[in-house]
């Protein structure tokens, strides 16, 4: 395209004015610039500003924000934190890049194309909100509260989570943390010890610490490394059992390079050792543990051979680590894990960890599992109303729970089952807040068909994501550096100093760019159009934060006037609650028709050729979340398969040679990633950091970069107890140049 | 709603620029604004364009939504990316809101003009033109010379080559041209004025 005739001469036309200024008549006379007095360059202030929390994971330090104008330059740890203090790490430090990235939802958007093949639209907010309220309201009117779905995740999915949960009145909600994470620890440690074990080990003054399966250094939370590096600091021996030498492993005394999905038989027979060999805590046991007989016989059968046979690995070391956690006993760190929903035998070993800990008398001492005594702060939400019952999805026709350990919410799976076969009941609306349920739940296909039946989807996020694919209308939300939010309490992280406790509100370090809303704006305006408006808790989101900081004498104006963080003398942890015991044998689970002792139950195996995926973090990505990241993409591309070294040079594979894998089922991965070959790691797994390889275009920087795990996971396997999923049961074979590369481990 | 008012006609050219540039709505995206924007094309030569922009933008209700959702694929978020954001520190600072558009927050106040619109970003192409238009206006040649040599030129031409590779709508096409025109030509920068 050019013209027919050059600027100059166009602009020395006497017809000019003739031709410009009627153009003013179809302008608006709004702008965006004004005129204002002078002023001097160089004028832009730098100023620090305290009060935010970090959200580039779940671990939530505390920050400052360097500013020079209204421009965030540069976050660091808030000197006042005696969590964090003025650590954070590279994900944290690449907030600003996320705070900054040009693919960040800007403006409400509505797909005016396909679900799952979006053709998006920009619309105004009351437009979103409208259509938001109308087609939920319809949809809960024609097939009840129960025809919406929830899939939450995340500090600003509490509310919306309460609002469609207790005053609409769905059961149907599933978070990933809990179904696809940490749900099943947290059950298995209620039905042991009467309570969830978060991560609270005192790793900093244990004598031994003991990870199964963590790989502390691969996932980063500040304060919780520095347990862990203070505990090695002061000379605690370290047992870490996994199929593959992580980062925690290369720090370990003992690596028990375990078979994948045999470690309940591993603690058992640790278990059976110390019992048998009467090197357990009998007075501890005697005081505050229940079943004791039982337990003992029940896990009699697991000698040090017999486990050892199971797990692939020698007798000797089972009775070394043994030995060595009865000669630290009590100061012993059995670490509860985090993301536990490997194999869907997982609720036994998370019970058989708590059984571990009691043993060993490891609870409420130095070195064992102490959980902080934190300040009270309030839980401000919408009100539980009373609504119908029999949606229950986990309910059977007797009103017995299917899974009855399940955490909060309702199985993922029963969702799923529901939504595809309409039954027991249809659920046709669906709100996704803050989860990417493509990526984090296995069976893509499944999910994918799940979201194509219902009647509207409606996705809130900051970013776009696999599952912001499939709206309708999508919302943008304000990130954690726009915005106020959830209150953190907690203590300092080293119960050796002097005991403290410390209240954080999250604050906005910047002003919310584009039209991005927070979720006190958005639930309660989709709350007015569904006809809530008499319910509605709090008006602002700053309304919010003021009531529950009110609990602990505290409000916002006052938090900012101390820095974003309040301190205050802290309790002594180690002292035992008096209501606090250890259920060894449980007769619910037994009523339940499940184990009342922790019992190994095996799993299936890879097939001739094949190999279990597994996978896990890396320390500068938070899964799928910070994929996008370009100074975080940059430190990690791709996410390459770990492959046994001897393994490779039988297959023919190198560093670096770009490979796709194929599952049991043939099912392909879309993109390929590099090899790394490895001494350690085991020959009938291969590894892989989860939340590579997106499928979304909108995600520029991490669009096919690496492989989706989850992708692969075509196969939903379920843990009986609590309806939450194993995803460890995936066997692959390589792909190269369209050739598919049996792994000979097997064979 | 409201009109500019101006007697300078190259302030009114570049808001009629910055007014092509913000996101279609019906309000402003009228037949009379098509018209006027035809009449320019007819007084630039621009037969080609003329010839295209009947059948981009041809009335009835569906065209209007053509129009945004390729306004949110180029500028805002698009498949298989947003192909051309409307921001000059995405091309100099490769992110938003870099220390570009801090630089050129500071020259706006430096020659008597501020930027105020909540939640949008100073280095917009929207207000790069509305400030080049007040610039006319105020008669600052200097200003507007140097604006454009030093803040504008750098990125326009990169966002203008994306815009025009990959538009699949010619409006967009039609109105970068226009305002490469009017911003840059023969190693001069600033629009030139007949000086007799």
């Amino acid at each position: 395209m050019a013209f027919n005739v050059t600027r100059r001469k166009f602009l020395q036309t006497a017809s000019l004015a003739a031709v410009a200024l009627p153009l003013s008549e179809v302008i608006a006379s709004e702008s965006g610039i004004t005129r204002s007095p002078l002023e001097p360059p160089g004028s832009l202030t730098d100023e620090t500003v305290s009060g935010g929390i970090c959200e580039m994971c779940f671990w939530r330090c505390q920050l400052v924000g360097k500013k020079r104008g209204d421009r965030l330059v540069k976050l660091e740890g808030n000197p006042k934190s005696i969590d964090n203090g003025t650590a954070i790490c590279a994900r944290g430090n690449a907030g600003i890049q996320f705070l900054y990235d040009p693919d960040r939802l800007k403006f409400p958007l509505k797909n005016v194309g396909e679900r799952g093949k979006p053709v998006w639209k920009k619309i105004g907010w009351t437009e979103a909100l409208d259509e938001c309220g109308k087609r939920l309201a319809e949809i809960e009117k024609k097939y009840g509260p129960q025809g919406i779905a929830v899939f939450p995740h995340g500090s600003t999915a509490k509310y919306p989570m309460h609002f469609f949960e207790r005053t609409v009145g769905t059961h149907n909600v599933s978070e990933a943390s809990f179904f696809q994470c940490r749900g099943i620890r947290d059950t298995a440690y209620m039905a042991t010890i009467g309570r969830a074990p978060g991560e609270f080990v005192d790793m900093p003054n244990a004598k031994v610490i003991f990870l199964l399966g963590s790989h502390i250094g691969e996932n980063i939370h500040v304060s919780h490394v520095k347990q862990f590096i203070q505990g090695l600091q002061n000379g605690a021996k370290l047992v870490v059992v996994d199929p593959r030498y992580s980062a925690s492993a290369a720090k370990s005394d003992i690596w028990v390079k375990i078979k994948p999905g045999t470690d309940t038989a591993f603690l058992l027979a640790i278990m059976n050792y110390l019992v048998t060999t009467k090197k357990y805590n009998a007075e501890f046991i005697e005081e505050y543990a229940e079943g004791f007989d039982k337990f003992k016989e029940g896990i009699k059968e697991w000698s040090l051979e017999k486990a050892a046979k199971e797990c692939d690995i020698p007798a000797a070391q089972i009775k070394e680590v043994a030995e060595l956690l009865a000669a630290n006993a009590p100061n012993v760190s059995v670490h509860p894990g985090r993301h536990v929903s490997w194999y869907g035998n997982d609720f036994q070993r998370q019970r058989s960890l708590a059984c571990l800990t009691a043993l060993l008398g490891a609870f409420y001492v130095k070195g064992g599992w102490v959980p902080g005594k934190n300040p009270k702060i309030g839980k401000t939400s919408w009100v539980k109303k009373e609504h119908e019952g029999g949606h229950n999805l986990n309910e059977n026709e007797d009103g017995d729970l299917k899974h009855p350990f399940t955490p909060p919410g309702t199985p993922t799976e029963l969702i799923r089952d529901a939504a595809l076969t309409g039954k027991p009941y249809p659920i046709k609306g669906c709100v996704i807040w803050g989860q990417n349920p493509i990526q984090t739940i296995p069976d893509q296909d499944k999910m994918k068909k799940v979201l194509q039946q219902m009647d509207f989807v409606l996705c809130v996020d900051v970013m776009p994501t696999d599952a912001t694919m499939w709206a309708d209308i999508l919302l943008p939300e304000v990130s954690y550096l726009e915005r106020y939010d959830l209150v953190k309490a907690g203590t300092q992280w080293d119960f050796a100093q002097k005991h403290q406790q410390y209240i954080a509100a999250r604050m906005p370090l910047v002003a919310p760019m584009f039209e991005r809303k927070d979720q006190v704006f958005i639930t309660n305006e989709i709350a007015k159009r569904m006809g809530y408006d008499k319910d509605i808790p709090v008006k602002t989101i700053e309304e919010l934060v003021d009531k529950d900081l009110e609990v602990a004498g505290l409000s916002l104006d006052k938090l900012k006037k101390e820095d974003g963080i309040h301190l205050m003398d802290g309790k002594d942890p180690y002292t035992m609650p008096e209501d606090f015991e250890i259920i060894l044998y449980n007769e619910e689970l037994e009523d339940a028709g499940f184990p009342g002792v922790p019992t190994y139950i095996p799993v299936e195996q890879p097939p001739a050729g094949y190999a279990r995926l597994l996978y896990g973090r890396v320390p500068v990505h938070t899964f799928n979340r910070t994929q996008n990241n370009i100074w975080l993409k940059n430190a990690m591309p791709d996410n390459p398969i770990w492959l046994n070294d001897e393994l490779a040079a039988k297959m023919g594979l190198k560093d670096g040679d770009m490979v796709g894998l194929v599952n049991q089922v043939g099912f392909k991965s879309r993109t390929t990633t590099t090899v790394k070959t490895t001494p350690g790691i085991r020959k009938d797994a291969i590894f892989m950091a989860h939340g590579y390889g997106t499928a979304n275009p909108l995600m520029t920087v991490a669009v096919n970069a690496g492989i989706d795990d989850t992708s692969l996971m075509t196969k939903a396997t379920v843990d009986p107890e609590t309806g939450a999923h194993g995803m460890r049961n995936t066997f692959v074979k390589f792909v190269k140049d369209g050739k598919v590369i049996d792994i000979p481990a097997a064979v | 709603m409201p009109n500019f008012s101006t007697a300078d006609p190259i302030a009114a050219i570049y808001r009629f620029c910055a007014q092509s540039m913000h996101y279609p709505e019906a309000a402003w995206f009228t037949d009379d604004y098509l018209k006027k924007l035809d009449g320019l094309l007819d007084a630039l030569g621009g037969e080609e364009e003329r010839a295209a922009l009947p059948g981009a933008c041809p009335g009835g209700r569906d065209w209007l939504e053509d129009l945004q959702v390729e306004y949110t694929r180029l500028f805002i978020n698009g498949i298989p990316h947003t192909a051309a954001p409307p921001y000059g520190s995405v091309y100099l600072d490769k992110t938003l809101r870099g220390r570009y558009s801090d630089e050129i927050l500071a020259f706006y106040r430096s020659l008597g003009y501020s930027f105020h619109k909540d939640g949008d970003l100073p280095d917009h192409i929207v207000y790069q033109l509305e400030f080049l238009s007040f610039l006319a206006e105020d008669g600052n040649r200097t200003g507007e010379e140097e604006f454009l040599r030093r803040y504008f030129l750098p990125w326009f031409g990169m966002f203008a080559d994306r815009v025009k590779g990959q538009a699949h709508h010619p409006f967009y096409r039609i109105i970068v041209t226009i305002i490469d025109f009017f911003t840059k030509e023969e190693e001069e920068h600033g629009v030139q004025r007949n000086e007799a």
